[in-house]
């Protein structure tokens, strides 16, 4: 028999037992689903931390004082606690400014300060996170963009920059644009707020330095630096670690200050969620594996009861192949309309999982299905199919024709 | 006339558990071709085991079954079923027709086991429906049709790949006395004016009176072999 009309018997078949082949259909509509669901979510996900990434800076570099070295941090990252006992405290401080400022990779570096806050407006308290910035240069390190009003300028004292969420929904009232706000008893006016959703507020840094008692002057808690070139982003890590253990007086094993890139740590998240795609991949396989074995079930059951069909079909000429192709047909038939049905569910469920996902860090961004999923969806929901029936499909084709002719 | 079937010292041993049945034992037969053979016999007589093998549905245990000088139990499963598509068309007294499929397409299937060309099957097709007088039929399912209609379904089908030999198995087994004198008919036909070997298995006498030859079979074992002068 020509292939096609093997695979026109094969379509009858699935035609002719409705619900039983559905029924096997939807069990492998939701593996694929599952599987299309969780790729195209994986591949939102990588987009929109590319994206970030991108955003964010892959040029810019902290530096903060202490090593982590395995057991834990050596020095205080805060720089300004009390001095041990024994040592001096870690710290970053103008002598490693300056020796940054002689690097020809760097573009530009911002001295920060964080500490914790008292801040009223209209009454209403709450205490938040301040941070300290140059700003002078602190608009062009900063990747978070500003929804009204403008940065943080050369000449500004007495001014602050607040994130969306401080200004929209901290307090009973929002805070607008040239708004006073009161922060340790200093009142400040607010010249900008981002687009962002954070609570926190950026000054001059001379300023946080008055309002933060336990900060010292020239005695910084990061250094943000932005490089010239991002393509030799290590090679000027490696420029601006030699240059502080220079300034520093410290070898490699002995480090007391640490570098890190935000390239780094969205690595780092880019590792956290590739594990947690396998997993998923690895739950959505499984409910694939369950749709597989309701093929082989289906088609078992199918050659039980097309046994006597096969008897005929073999008494007025089948030959085996014939009748092995059928089945097989059948079982991939099953497995393709499957995996087009679950393309489809999985297109849409992807569409609405970002939104329940919401909540979650990783939820952010959109899902996209790409050809590469769909072609790996279909090929492995046929592949299941042909797998699933090959058993089944066999035992059909060696049936005796006399035997298969007696069944009842 | 020239033999176009011959069986040799067949044997058909069936294995209950530990006891051999024997349904056959050591039948000699020459079906020559043109003749419109009848095998006759009570119930558990060989028959059946007998039709099986002639049709090439089963293999001997013992002794050789030649069609048309080919000995079916030196071929393959694949030569076998192709061998049978071509010389043998059945018929069955249960009809045994896809429930799935219209007339039109159980007729056609024998072709496209054959791998006729599309145009060429379904030209065909038409012309042995008209021929059973079903032209008006063509596209019922077989559970839209009478028994005898089924019957004459399961003749067509038996006829289209245009074989030589036709294999009846109490083919009016189911069928009332009217419309099994309508198969007979059409059988006679087939035998008389297609010059169709018919080979027919029955407990039915009416459709032994038909027969040119009449095998008579007892406990596995060919009783006689009559002729029957007056059927022309």
């Amino acid at each position: 028999m020509k292939i096609n009309k093997c695979f026109k018997h094969a379509f009858n078949m699935v035609l002719h037992s409705k619900l039983r082949s559905w029924l096997t259909i939807t069990g492998i509509v939701i593996g694929v689903a599952a599987v299309i669901a969780i790729v195209s979510i994986g591949a939102g996900m990588q987009e929109s931390m590319n994206a970030q990434l991108n955003a964010l800076g892959g040029d810019i570099v902290t530096i903060s004082p202490g090593f982590e070295r395995g057991g834990g941090m050596f020095g205080q990252r805060g720089g300004g606690g009390e001095p041990q006992a024994t040592t001096k405290a870690i710290v970053l401080g103008r002598s490693d400014l300056q020796a940054l400022k002689g690097l020809p990779d760097i573009a530009l570096i911002d001295t920060n300060i964080r500490g914790s806050v008292d801040i009223s407006y209209l009454g209403k308290t709450g205490k938040v996170s301040v941070t300290g910035v140059d700003q002078k240069v602190w608009s062009q390190i900063t990747t978070t963009k500003i929804k009204t009003g403008r940065m943080l300028d050369s000449a500004d004292q007495n001014v602050i920059v607040v994130g969306g969420r401080l200004a929209a929904s901290y307090f009973i009232q929002p805070i607008g644009i040239n708004k006073m706000v009161m922060i340790n008893s200093s009142a400040f006016r607010v010249v900008g707020i981002l687009d962002d959703q954070t609570n926190s507020v950026y000054m001059p840094i001379q300023m946080a330095y008055q309002l933060i008692p336990e900060k010292t002057n020239d005695i910084y808690d990061t250094l943000v630096v932005k490089i010239k070139n991002q393509d030799l982003l290590d090679e000027a890590i490696t420029n601006i670690q030699n240059k502080l253990m220079i300034s520093r007086h410290v070898t490699s094993n002995k480090m007391d200050f640490s570098i890190t890139s935000r390239k780094e740590m969205q690595q780092t998240r880019a590792d956290t969620m590739n594990s947690m795609n396998t997993f998923l991949l690895a739950i959505a396989a499984v409910s694939l594996i369950v749709g597989s074995i309701g093929i082989a079930n289906t088609m078992f059951t199918s050659v039980l009861e097309k046994t006597k069909e096969i008897g005929i079909m073999k008494a007025i000429g089948a030959q085996n192949k014939d009748i092995l192709l059928i089945f097989l047909f059948n079982a991939a038939f099953i497995g393709l309309v499957g995996g087009i049905i679950g393309i489809i569910l999985g297109t849409i469920l992807s569409g609405f999982m970002p939104a329940l996902m919401g909540g979650l860090p990783l939820g952010r961004g959109t899902a996209v299905v790409t050809f590469n999923s769909i072609a790996m969806a279909l090929s492995v929901s046929v592949t299941v199919g042909i797998l699933a029936g090959i058993i089944p499909a066999y035992q059909a084709s060696k049936l005796k024709p006399v035997d298969a002719l007696r069944y009842e | 006339m020239e033999t176009i079937m011959e069986l040799q010292d067949v044997w058909k041993i069936y294995r209950m558990g530990e006891v051999e049945v024997p349904a056959l034992r050591g039948v000699s037969v020459k079906i020559k071709k043109g003749d419109f053979v009848a095998i006759i016999g009570a119930s558990g007589s060989g028959k059946s085991t007998m039709m099986n093998l002639i049709g090439c549905l089963d293999i001997p245990s013992k002794g050789k079954i030649y069609l048309k000088s080919h000995d079916i139990s030196l071929l393959s499963e694949s030569d076998l079923a192709s061998l049978r598509g071509k010389t043998i068309g059945f018929i069955f007294q249960q009809y045994h027709l896809i429930p799935s499929m219209s007339a039109f397409e159980n007729v056609m299937l024998p072709l496209e086991f054959l791998e006729y060309n599309d145009r060429e099957a379904a030209k065909r097709t038409r012309e042995i429906l008209t021929l059973v007088g079903l032209s008006d039929k063509m596209h019922h399912r077989p559970s839209q049709l009478s028994g005898g209609q089924q019957q004459r379904v399961s003749i067509a089908r038996s006829l289209v790949s245009d074989p030589e030999i036709i294999l009846a198995d109490e083919p009016t087994g189911a069928l009332d006395s009217v419309t099994g004198r309508e198969v007979l008919e059409m059988l006679h036909r087939l035998w008389k004016e297609h010059g169709k070997t018919i080979i027919t298995v029955t407990h039915d006498p009416n459709l032994a009176k038909y027969a040119h030859t009449i095998i008579e079979l007892k406990d596995g074992e060919i009783l006689r072999i009559s002729e029957n002068h007056e059927v022309n």
